[in-house]
């Protein structure tokens, strides 16, 4: 990524900026005193963790805040100009104007009863001062670039009308069809789909480059920060900690969080016996004033001078700056070999015995108009006794209806289920999964009463067993779960999992709603439980790095079918269907070199409806190679005693 | 929206043929019939049954109620029992005097409380919380005040005490303004507690959109304060306040009868308490259906509502 602004002009320059929230417990100083620049032309990544003070940092710059939040100091200069000393109607003449914005979640975005065209010409015709007619021809020019098949109708749409992928787009075309010198994107793709992301991460990237304009782009992803920025800006607690240019933070990170998230996420090569580094602990509450930095309770390079005053950003040369008083953060520690540690146990091997079957399972859902979806359409599976199966594909393949019918919540339609033993669940949100007026302890326990297991002496030992075993001190058994991080939370759900003495537990997503540093922490966990219990683990996640990393053997699911199977490796290194090769092309690698290197052709389209499911291959409309015959003819997946199985008709 | 208008017109016509079915059926399950509890002990054996035979209380109950039905299609509504007067002349007297006041009622209450429900929860949204207070605070004292007691102190202060209003007096419909007077404190008492529930809907209905996120996106647009709370704000909330103005509509037929009543206008609600302690079936039984019937099409009419403001509403 050799990348040249053409003449070197700073385009944002913010400094000193802070951002306070009032709160009847104390003031959160969710900005405290971040200070950058942002060419132009040029994309910048912020990154950091929920609570980093990413998100305030970029809604301060268009005082987006809503109470009790507050932009309490700094300047905000674009082109020059200090925008943070304007009145709201002089602000407005740069918000949508000058500075364009995509938010997170495309579902919530859009005023759910206008349509599109309401929406998007209004702000066109004031910026651009076109008339009605020349605002809408230029609304559907826009709706055409963002790739909205048939703009013209679409554009009469409303909301609803589009999946959460189009309904992107279109923010993305209201951002840009004013021409904005400066687009802020907050996390604009984490709510989407793998391969929608690398669609719109795509179409963000061109078009902004075509039109000139600059972006600050908000992210917990390091993978798209590698695909995407040619500046990177590492948040914690409030603060900027790390600054430079992409390749040089990927390459050389200075200080220790950087140098600790890059660790905790799975590589495409890395070997399940080496252990996931992890950060232990957790963010600061910053709602308490912090002495000395920020991150010394979860550094392993932290000395006296940590502890009592606040490094400020220093020159690390090319531009790339770090807060840390330590000249290389944890290289020396992670040098001794204390974060590396590798598995003692050795790799999974399967003494025969089968934990859970599969047998042409399939799941019907009749819709509202008399018509059939069919979410799992003639399944087999079989996991071994202490492997982990993970499932992977888009939303809507099917593989959260297989979850469902595996623990008995949802009756499959036709074909078997065999477990052999009790299969319990861990689901993706564990605050959502938990009764907030019951402690940790009655939660953990539940499961034990409902079976009447036990006197409740017995059962109180037994949770507290549990609650060890996860990693957490027993005394949490008073705590309410509101009192617990989303880590901690997690690790409650798992336990609870584990309170039957399952032979195999279902995990969905178990660790999308955590932050990167979290994350790593109960992957962990889960493999450590693996292998000291001998459970089985039916691992469903969109995130495919961590299902490689975590699983034995993978099945990819394309519209209620697996179409291809194997061991976790050799799929990920030689993926034979076509769409598991999209699939895993579609993940950013947290790696610039081989981000650059990628060619960007993401696979095309959505999902299809379920409700018509093509005669032949479910995958053709899609696939780059599909041929008269795999319309025609549908590939079978075959035997189900081969280790590698693959249902397309070119598979080598 | 043809196809939902019509779905929507089948379902209201059901609803009325079922409170039809319902009152006819209750109203013969009163020990006795209608025609002994109308008589009570004045009239003899044959008379009674002469009674009887003139309400056409003789004929089989099905009789009975194919008759009712086909009454009220072609709007043969009968007359009143003692004063034989027509009960659809009284009907078509009372209708415009209850209806003015319920319009009027409905637009007073909506002027004044979706501006303050707006204002509040755009003040609490920044923060400030002083209306937001004082309104949930006036409406829970309106709310433990009963409409019949708040009614007669208003009369006692401003009709008695004050004269600003006149207490009784025939309703003259070529003088607007000694209408308006007229008319003014039953409004006001009827009013009291409808913007008393639809200012809270509204604050709080208000309150929750100016936190979504496409509030958020039109601020982001640049659009001012004022543009994103009307065209955005309100335009959502529309949906949960259209709802509840055509729920309190039942209650505000309810509440037309007390003000009638005690301002002793003839309305509807008057007509309903003499023909209530006239024991006049036939008459009662009219005016329910007609209540009915009324409260039905302002129910069709707010799902009409509804659907033109949601797009995404189905069925």
């Amino acid at each position: 990524m050799n990348y040249q602004a053409p003449v070197k002009t700073t385009l944002l320059e913010v400094r000193d900026l802070r951002t306070q929230f009032q709160t009847a417990s104390g003031t959160v100083k969710a900005v405290d005193g971040v200070s950058f620049t942002i060419e132009r032309g040029e994309r910048l990544a912020v990154v950091g963790e929920s609570g980093s003070g990413k998100s305030a940092m970029a809604m301060s710059i268009l005082r987006l805040l809503t109470h009790p939040g507050r932009v309490v100091g700094g300047e905000i200069l674009l082109d020059g100009r200090d925008i943070s000393r304007l009145s709201e109607g002089q602000l407005n003449t740069v918000r949508g104007r000058l500075v364009g914005t995509v938010f997170q979640d495309p579902m919530s975005s859009l005023d759910p009863v206008m349509r599109i065209s309401r929406q998007m010409i209004e702000p066109i015709m004031r910026n651009l001062r076109l008339n009605r007619d020349q605002a809408r021809a230029e609304a559907i020019k826009w709706l055409d670039k963002v790739g909205i098949p048939e703009p013209e109708r679409r554009i009469e749409a409303y909301p609803f009308e589009m999946s959460g992928g189009m309904r992107q787009r279109v923010m993305i075309a209201m951002a840009l069809a004013s021409r904005p010198q400066l687009v802020i994107a907050d996390e604009p793709t984490t709510a989407l789909d793998v391969t929608i992301q690398a669609q719109i991460v795509e179409v963000l990237k061109t078009l902004t480059a075509e039109a000139g304009s600059a972006m600050m782009f908000i992210t917990h992803d390091l993978g798209l920060v590698a695909r995407f920025a040619h500046k990177v800006a590492v948040m914690y607690a409030g603060r900027i900690v790390e600054f430079g240019r992409v390749e040089d933070i990927f390459a050389n990170p200075a200080h220790p969080y950087t140098q600790s998230l890059l660790g905790t996420i799975p590589s495409t090569t890395m070997l399940k016996s080496e252990r996931l580094p992890q950060i232990s602990g957790l963010p600061p509450d910053m709602r308490h004033e912090i002495t000395g930095c920020a991150f010394k309770d979860r550094c392993a390079a932290a000395h006296d001078r940590c502890l009592a005053e606040a490094p400020r950003l220093t020159d690390r040369g090319h531009e790339h700056t770090a807060a840390c008083w330590t000249p290389h953060g944890l290289e020396q520690a992670l040098a001794t070999g204390q974060q590396h540690a590798t598995r003692l146990n050795k790799p999974f091997e399967p003494d025969g015995s089968v934990v859970v079957e599969l047998n042409a399972l399939r799941k019907q859902f009749a819709t509202s108009r008399k018509m059939v979806v069919r979410a799992v359409n003639g399944v087999n599976l079989r996991v071994h006794k202490g492997e982990t199966l993970g499932i992977v594909g888009e939303s809507g393949c099917g593989k959260s209806t297989v979850a469902r019918m595996l623990l008995g919540l949802e009756r499959p339609t036709s074909g078997d289920i065999f477990i052999a033993g009790l299969a319990q669940m861990v689901f993706q949100d564990p605050a959502a999964s938990f009764n907030p007026k019951m402690t940790i302890g009655d939660i953990v326990a539940e499961p034990l009463v409902v079976k009447s297991r036990g006197s409740k002496a017995e059962r109180l030992d037994t949770v507290k067993r549990l609650i060890s075993q996860v990693g957490l001190d027993p005394a949490f058994v008073e705590r309410y779960p509101h009192q617990l991080s989303g880590g901690q939370r997690q690790r409650v759900a798992v336990a609870r999992a584990l309170a039957l003495n399952p032979s195999v537990v279902v995990a969905d997503e178990p660790t999308s709603a955590l932050d990167v540093s979290v994350r790593a922490q109960i992957i962990n966990l889960l493999v450590d439980l693996k292998e000291e219990l001998g459970i089985s683990f039916v691992f469903i996640s969109h995130d495919l790095l961590t299902v490689r990393y975590i699983s034995d053997r993978i099945a990819v699911m394309y519209l209620g079918e697996v179409v291809e199977y194997g061991a976790a490796e050799e799929v990920f290194a030689d993926p034979r269907h076509p769409y598991t090769r999209a699939l895993i092309d579609a993940v950013p690698v947290p790696d610039p070199v081989v981000e650059s290197r990628r060619a960007a052709t993401p696979l095309q389209g959505e999902l299809p409806s379920p409700l018509n499911l093509p005669k032949g291959c479910a995958f053709a409309s899609r696939c780059p190679m599909a041929t008269d015959r795999c319309r025609a003819e549908k590939p079978a997946l075959p035997d189900h005693d081969l280790s590698r199985q693959v249902a397309c008709h070119y598979a080598h | 929206m043809a196809e939902y208008t019509a779905k929507k017109l089948v379902q209201m016509l059901i609803t009325v043929l079922g409170v039809i079915t319902l009152v006819f059926f209750t109203l013969r399950l009163i020990p006795g019939d209608a025609a002994s509890a109308m008589a009570g002990d004045t009239l003899s054996g044959e008379a009674l049954q002469a009674l009887r035979e003139q309400m056409g209380l003789d004929e089989p109950l099905v009789n009975q109620y194919l008759g009712f039905l086909r009454d009220l299609v072609t709007v043969d509504l009968g007359e009143t029992i003692t004063t034989r007067i027509p009960i659809a002349e009284l009907l078509l007297r009372a209708l415009p005097i209850t209806l003015s006041i319920a319009l009027a009622t409905i637009v007073l209450s909506i002027l004044i409380s979706i501006p303050l429900g707006t204002l509040a929860a755009f003040m609490a949204h920044k923060g400030r919380n002083w209306l937001d207070n004082g309104l949930t605070g006036a409406a829970m004292i309106i709310d433990l005040m009963p409409s019949f007691w708040m009614a007669l102190v208003l009369l006692l202060i401003f009709s008695l005490g004050l004269g600003w209003f006149p207490a009784s007096g025939q309703l003259n419909w070529s003088d607007p303004w000694a209408l308006v007077l007229r008319l003014a404190l039953p409004v006001i008492v009827l009013s009291l507690s409808q913007v008393a529930t639809l200012a809270r809907i509204t604050r709080t209905a208000v309150l929750e959109v100016l936190n979504e996120d496409y509030v958020r996106t039109a601020r982001s647009m640049g659009w001012s304060e004022l543009r994103v709370l009307f065209r955005h704000a309100l335009k959502n909330a529309a949906l949960p306040i259209a709802t509840v103005v055509g729920l309190s509509f039942g209650n505000l037929l309810g509440g037309t009868v007390i003000v009638e009543f005690i301002f002793t206008i003839p309305g509807v609600g008057n007509l309903l308490i003499s023909g209530i302690n006239s024991r006049d079936y036939q008459l009662v039984q009219t005016l329910i259906v007609f209540y009915a019937l009324l409260f039905v099409v302002i129910n069709f009419a707010t799902d009409l509502i509804y659907k033109t403001l949601d797009p995404r509403v189905q069925f």
